[in-house]
């Protein structure tokens, strides 16, 4: 495939007279660093891969499939299986495209609930993202470090909505629960008490020049070359494109809200490289933070959910709606046909077109840069097959 | 060892053996001792690396078998003998079987030289250090061997960086230890012990610039060798899942544990001896039991101190590339100790007894340098402290 | 100038990175003894949401088939059918199955009496998947039929009164505090 003339990545040329034999390496699907089930052929010479290949299917469930046999309402909980580290965006996802279908209005502290809940899921997601980071290059303690983080906010998740994992907490129309007594104090706590931490994540890890060393100037990608394949989310923006759905596109309340969009600036090598994409990360956990705060601090009064029937018959036509997920850019592509159930449902994730790019970033690098690149565009596999 | 094997072979209760029988019997005696004593520092380190790992990462550890589990090494060892050992069928056999042993050997064979106290070393070879260099090597062959026979790609992959990285990884750590012999003048590890003193002034670590830089170079070289973070390329388990050891189970995993744990425990010794004064204590007794003792404390303490540090720097730092790796061997480490060689070459010129203001000076700066780390550690105990909160309803 | 930088910033970076790492030996660690190290039961420190194994309140239930309905992966099976002389539901199978259970609580949404609902119990683990399914039902029974004002049958009362506790504060969505 070409890519318009964009030169790509660090070309390491084997001088004439020097190629050995190529050798085929299966990369997963057990490999300890894959993330899930992924898997690739690499076609390496020596420690230089000419391609790696990714395979992908491992991890399909038919989600899309399942919601139209299920009903709107029931496939709230399967949305959470779809991305299973940031589950609260793609409830909102799925919630969104079903109230616009029936132009249902959600109530503000319903929105409010639904921003604290996304953006709490998000800081928990970027953790897990930086971690795994920081454990692929081999540095265990970070990963650690982060999810004894990433465990508060499943405590207080769990408090919100009874689960650590797949929240189930969005419904058509608002929101299942109601924040607990005590729960804005104890998420105030937690966002006073993890800003600090972030500076100690980047000192500890982010700054260290091994670290750097790993990660700059590895697979970059220009801003032409991510959008020209479908890059979203931190990886889009990593590569200097100031793009986010909550701003571009607002929903929910976030118009309300005050909060910048990091984008990646080439601080230690080259813009667009894995060190910007993760960088990026690190400090949308920051802005997140902010959002909390503001968040916390302006819940109105009032219901958290709008009166919806059991029995949910959207009138007949399709919708498309964006949110901004972990991975951003998710979209939700739902059809009605006027029956209880969706006609169609399609789900476009970030991890999808990420997984596509690393065939042709892959050119030229190390195997221990695949891994890096891996985490780097950090690639869920649930949400790569669904 | 010799004069005691005489001592032995004359009036102890080995008189009337013939000479060779008695030699070989007091060897293999001597060989069971320190097998068993490396098996217990190897085990021992490997607990402690865990727990010191576990409290950097906010975790417990293994505080289950025995007191705070300091025998959890055991019941792994013990599980790790009932394993099946399983050889992969396209495997190379002999050569897959016998790779560990050869990596055990190198590793073991460095002991013998170990000056664990005045009078407690194997053998004092007049050749000591180079001896040293020499059969660490036997590691490499032992875990390239394994690589290779595996007949697995990653194991493969593991095997050749291991070979690359220890081969490179010499020449920095051999120039750092030239750099120690040129002011000692002998090659024996008690000598070089002996031309230091019992107080940090007195240690070589100290004693002028050269051999501190030299001391840093033959660290991070010796953690190269020794395939620890940050250079743990032969087994990153992130990228070459467990690298040369990938089809090994087992006792034959084990072993290989054995010797990165047990190299861990000899980086540090090897340290202790070059730099850090070795066993010196000032006298305190006329007993020279009682002495011994104490000089073997103060062994083991300061090289445990390193095997910690060296613990705590695979808690902290990230895995280098493997071209990385390179770079820095060859465009950081082996230019700098050729420049520190001659700068300490000039030095030995202009003072060849030393200068004792500077021993003083490099001391005070060292105690600077200590004293600022912690009060960096005391300001990020204050800065971000990350509350433990059991049960959130309360 | 940029080769003795690189040295500079590695040193001073691993400095400060061994130095945080040397805090966090003197930090207590974060990890919890699973499961008998701590002073309460573990069950004890979740929150009331905590959705755990289900549980089925017999006495309660009314058998009006809603939590079968809400099932996404159909896990709950109840036979009820109406006796014809006295005008009651009978309770002939009430069977949720555990091993397909995904512990999305949208069955205790739409139950009026909170007999179905979520115990803070997680600790399922089984040695075959016959024995995962619990069937509440051991012989037919009629099925509970809310009565006019407040429930005056002692047995049944703390019952109600906890199922609808359990309604009011986890299943009833809307109802802000």
């Amino acid at each position: 495939m070409s890519t318009a003339g964009i030169e790509i990545g660090l070309e390491r040329e084997t001088p004439a007279g020097l190629e050995t034999e190529e050798m085929t390496l299966n990369m997963g699907p057990q490999h300890p660093s894959t993330h899930g089930v992924l898997r690739f052929v690499v076609k390496a010479d020596g420690e230089v891969m000419r391609r790696a290949i990714p395979d992908i299917g491992y991890l399909h469930r038919s989600i899309e499939k399942i919601s139209e046999k299920v009903g709107y309402h029931g496939f709230m909980p399967y949305t959470d299986r779809v991305d299973y580290v940031s589950a609260m965006q793609c409830n909102q996802g799925w919630a969104m495209a079903c109230e616009k279908l029936a132009s249902i209005e959600v109530p503000r502290r319903g929105e409010y609930c639904r921003v604290i809940a996304c953006e709490l899921g998000r800081i928990a997601s970027h953790l897990i993202s930086v971690g795994t980071t920081g454990m692929d290059i081999g540095a265990f303690t970070p990963f650690t470090h982060a999810l004894r983080e990433r465990e508060r906010i499943n405590n207080l998740l769990e408090e919100l909505c009874g689960a650590r994992l797949t929240f189930n907490y969005m419904r058509i129309g608002g929101c299942a629960w109601d924040i607990p007594p005590g729960f804005v104090k104890r998420a105030s706590e937690f966002v006073e008490q993890f800003e600090p931490l972030i500076d100690e994540y980047n000192e500890l890890i982010s700054f260290n020049k091994i670290y750097v060393e790993r990660l700059a100037n590895v697979a970059i990608v220009p801003a032409e070359m991510a959008i020209a394949w479908n890059l979203v989310g931190p990886n889009l923006r990593g590569s200097g494109v100031k793009y986010d759905v909550r701003k571009d596109v607002p929903y929910s309340v976030y118009p309300e809200l005050e909060f910048d969009v990091p984008v990646g600036t080439g601080e230690r090598g080259t813009l667009g490289d894995s060190y910007d994409r993760y960088m990026v990360r690190m400090n949308e956990m920051k802005e997140s933070c902010r959002i909390l705060r503001q968040a916390l601090g302006g819940i109105p009064e009032g219901p958290v959910i709008a009166k919806v029937p059991r029995t949910f018959k959207p009138p007949p036509g399709e919708v498309y709606v964006r949110v901004e997920a972990s991975r951003g850019d998710m979209g939700w592509f739902v059809v009605s046909d006027g029956t209880a159930f969706p006609a169609r449902t399609h789900i476009r994730t970030g991890s999808f077109s990420a997984m596509a790019i690393i065939e042709e970033l892959s050119k030229g690098l190390m195997i221990a840069d695949l891994v890096a690149v891996i985490a780097s565009l950090d690639i869920v596999a649930p949400e790569v097959d669904r | 060892m010799q004069q005691l094997a005489d001592s032995l072979l004359q009036t102890g209760f080995l008189q009337g053996v013939p000479t060779e029988a008695g030699y070989a019997l007091v060897i293999a005696f001597f060989a069971f001792v320190l097998l068993n004593f490396i098996m217990l520092i190897a085990g021992v380190t490997s607990w402690l690396e865990r727990r010191v790992w576990a409290r950097i990462q906010s975790r417990v550890g293994p505080n289950r078998v025995g007191p705070q589990g300091v025998i959890q090494w055991l019941a792994d060892g013990i599980k790790n003998i009932m394993k099946e050992d399983i050889v992969p069928a396209e495997a190379d056999r002999p050569l897959f079987k016998a790779a560990p042993y050869l990596a055990m050997m190198g590793f073991f064979a460095t002991f013998a030289v170990i000056p664990f106290g005045d009078g407690l070393v194997v053998a004092d070879l007049n050749v000591g250090v180079l001896y040293i260099t020499a059969v660490t090597a036997l590691v490499v062959v032992g875990i390239l061997m394994a690589g290779w026979a595996s007949n697995n790609k990653w194991a493969l992959l593991g095997g050749i960086r291991s070979a690359a990285q220890i081969i490179s990884y010499e020449i920095p750590a051999g120039i750092a230890v030239i750099t120690v012999v040129l002011f000692t003048g002998s090659l024996s590890m008690q000598t070089i012990i002996r031309a230091q003193g019992w107080a940090p002034w007195d240690w070589f670590l100290f004693a002028n610039p050269f051999l501190c830089i030299a001391s840093f170079i033959f660290f991070v070289s010796a953690l190269a060798e020794g395939n620890r973070t940050p250079f743990d390329l032969p087994e990153a388990e992130s990228e070459l899942v467990a690298g040369a050891f990938t089809e090994y189970s087992g006792l034959r995993n084990l072993l290989f544990f054995l010797v990165e744990w047990g190299n861990l425990y000899v980086i540090g010794a090897l340290y202790t001896t070059m730099f850090l004064g070795g066993w010196q204590i000032p006298p305190i007794t006329e007993q020279p039991v009682i002495q011994g003792v104490l000089q073997f404390a103060t062994f083991f303490a300061k090289s445990y101190f390193l095997v910690f540090v060296a613990m705590w720097i695979r808690g902290t730092l990230p895995r280098v590339r493997v071209d990385q790796l390179m770079t820095l061997c060859w465009k950081y480490l082996v230019p700098i100790t050729f420049a520190n060689l001659i700068g300490a070459m000039i030095w030995f010129v202009l003072f060849p007894n030393g200068l004792a203001i500077m021993r003083f000076a490099m001391f005070a700066l060292g105690v600077a340098v200590t004293i600022y780390f912690f009060s960096r550690i005391l300001f990020h105990l204050r800065r971000a402290r990350p509350r433990l909160r059991l049960n959130p309803i309360s | 100038m940029g080769y003795f930088n690189n040295i500079r910033e590695t040193i001073r970076t691993i400095f400060e990175g061994m130095a945080i790492t040397a805090s966090h030996l003197v930090r207590e660690p974060y990890t919890v003894q699973y499961p008998d190290r701590i002073d309460l039961p573990i069950q004890d420190t979740l929150p009331f949401r905590y959705r755990g194994l289900l549980d089925v309140d017999l006495e309660i239930c009314t058998g009006c088939l809603a939590c079968e309905r809400a099932c996404p992966i159909d896990c709950i099976v109840i036979e009820a059918e109406k006796n014809k002389q006295t005008k009651e539901m009978i309770l002939r199978r009430f069977d949720i199955d555990l091993a397909k259970c995904m512990y999305c609580g949208l069955c205790s949404e739409p139950c009026p009496t909170g007999s179905i609902h979520h115990t803070p119990e997680f600790e399922g683990a089984d040695y075959s998947l016959e024995s995962m399914v619990r069937r509440f039902v051991k012989a037919p029974i009629p099925a509970y039929k809310p009565t006019k004002g407040p429930e005056t049958d002692p047995e049944i009362a703390p019952l109600l009164t906890r199922g609808l506790r359990y309604l009011d504060e986890f299943a009833s969505p809307g109802d802000s505090k």
